[in-house]
């Protein structure tokens, strides 16, 4: 064999050796592809005045068949839902409103009241940034059960890119 | 006699190139060789890792959202434990004792997961509480595994969750055994990940049923009546 065949021969198996390093994909990243129980719905983007508290209302939804405590929960044992934005983010959360909580309560237990969200929700926030735009990573942490079962608090991630003029 | 020219390679020269290529050729090969080596230790692991990954998700029984089954369905859950020995483990005790499931062998036992932050196990837990008293004298414990979160790095936070969850049996009247930290066993028990859920294991050590979610008293005892031999299986 010509010995300048090696060079090619040599990179097509370096290639085939390295294509072969996940020869089944990403498994990880299937196994993390469990539906959370609230997603957030938008806005994806504002524009807001910089330096300045300015409103934005963040839209949630609690899947069918589930509901998250509310902010306020009755029992201080109940987590409640909370959202953050992380500090060094560049933007301010100045203000947060959550609705209030709508009483309910588990079929095996009529008597005790649970303060609880289901279906679409809103957060009023304010935010606050300095000129410029800003991707911002927020956070919102939550408890979802349905009428016999609880899963673990959990938190998602909110995207909003936060455009401040 | 002609003269070597300068620009004539000389008979040295060429052998010393010749062993010059070799080497390049024999270095190229141990390195393809090397990186094919790599290759399949790289999809050995990955297999490992997907025959285990394949593992959980046959051993798992979860509560999802949308698409998911809903909240009824998962009351008809089976787990693939069934029939299969009790995995091992050892928890401590809100005090610090440690407590493992090998020292209930020759009993009928329970093992409940809650949490102090979940309704449905508030409901649960009386009938628990009443079970566990009428069923004790023929040998039948519960272990009651809570899954609160424990705040490890930081001693303070981490005594106010321990406190949290003495409290919160106490609330409830739980008057047999409460371990913490039962994220650690959460695994090997099919990554349990709704609350309440519980497995009945038989005094042989072999789990003989398992309940996901709040299902009734009857139901409970039943499953209780299994575990101690006595029930349908």
């Amino acid at each position: 064999m010509n010995r300048f065949a090696v060079l090619p021969l040599t990179l097509t198996l370096v290639a085939v050796a390295l294509s072969a390093q996940a020869p089944f994909g990403d498994t990880q990243s299937h196994a993390a592809a469990k539906p959370a129980a609230v997603s957030y719905l938008f806005p994806e983007q504002v524009s807001i005045s910089a330096d300045k508290p300015t409103p934005v209302d963040l839209h949630f939804k609690v899947a069918t068949g589930l509901h998250v405590n509310s902010h306020t929960p009755r029992s201080e044992e109940l987590i409640p839902t909370t959202f953050s934005l992380p500090e060094a983010s560049g933007v301010r959360l100045a203000k947060a409103d959550f609705p209030p909580g709508a009483d309910f309560a588990l079929a095996a237990d009529p008597t005790e009241k649970l303060s609880v969200y289901t279906g679409e929700f809103i957060i009023h926030t304010q935010l606050v940034a300095a000129k410029g735009e800003h991707l911002v990573q927020a956070t919102l942490r939550y408890q979802a059960c349905s009428n016999n079962t609880c899963m673990p608090p959990h938190s998602i991630p909110v995207a909003i890119d936060v455009i401040a003029k | 006699m002609a003269r070597k020219s300068y620009n004539e390679p000389s008979h040295e020269t060429g052998v010393f190139d010749s062993v010059k290529r070799n080497v390049l050729v024999v270095a190229v090969v141990v390195c393809v060789l090397f990186l094919l080596g790599l290759a399949g230790w790289a999809n050995w692991q990955n297999r490992k890792q997907l025959a285990a990954h394949q593992q959980a998700i046959a051993n798992q029984a979860v509560l999802v959202a949308d698409n998911g089954p809903t909240g009824e369905e998962v009351l008809h859950m089976k787990s693939p434990l069934v029939g299969k020995p009790a995995p091992a483990f050892t928890l401590a005790t809100p005090g610090g004792e440690k407590v493992s499931l090998a020292s209930y062998k020759g009993k009928a036992v329970q093992i409940n997961f809650w949490a102090t932050w979940c309704a449905p196990c508030k409901i649960e837990t009386p009938w628990l509480v009443e079970l566990e008293k009428q069923y004790k004298p023929q040998g039948f414990e519960i272990l009651a595994v809570s899954v609160d979160d424990l705040d490890k790095d930081d001693p303070k936070l981490l005594a106010k969750d321990i406190a949290g969850v003495v409290k919160g049996a106490k609330d409830l009247h739980i008057d047999y055994p409460v371990l913490i930290d039962g994220d650690n066993i959460a695994k090997p028990y099919g990554d349990v990940d709704v609350y309440p859920t519980s497995f009945f294991i038989d005094r042989s050590g072999k789990i003989v049923a398992a309940s996901f979610g709040l299902t009734s008293k009857d139901d409970l005892e039943d499953n209780i009546k299994k575990a101690l031999g006595e029930g349908k299986s």
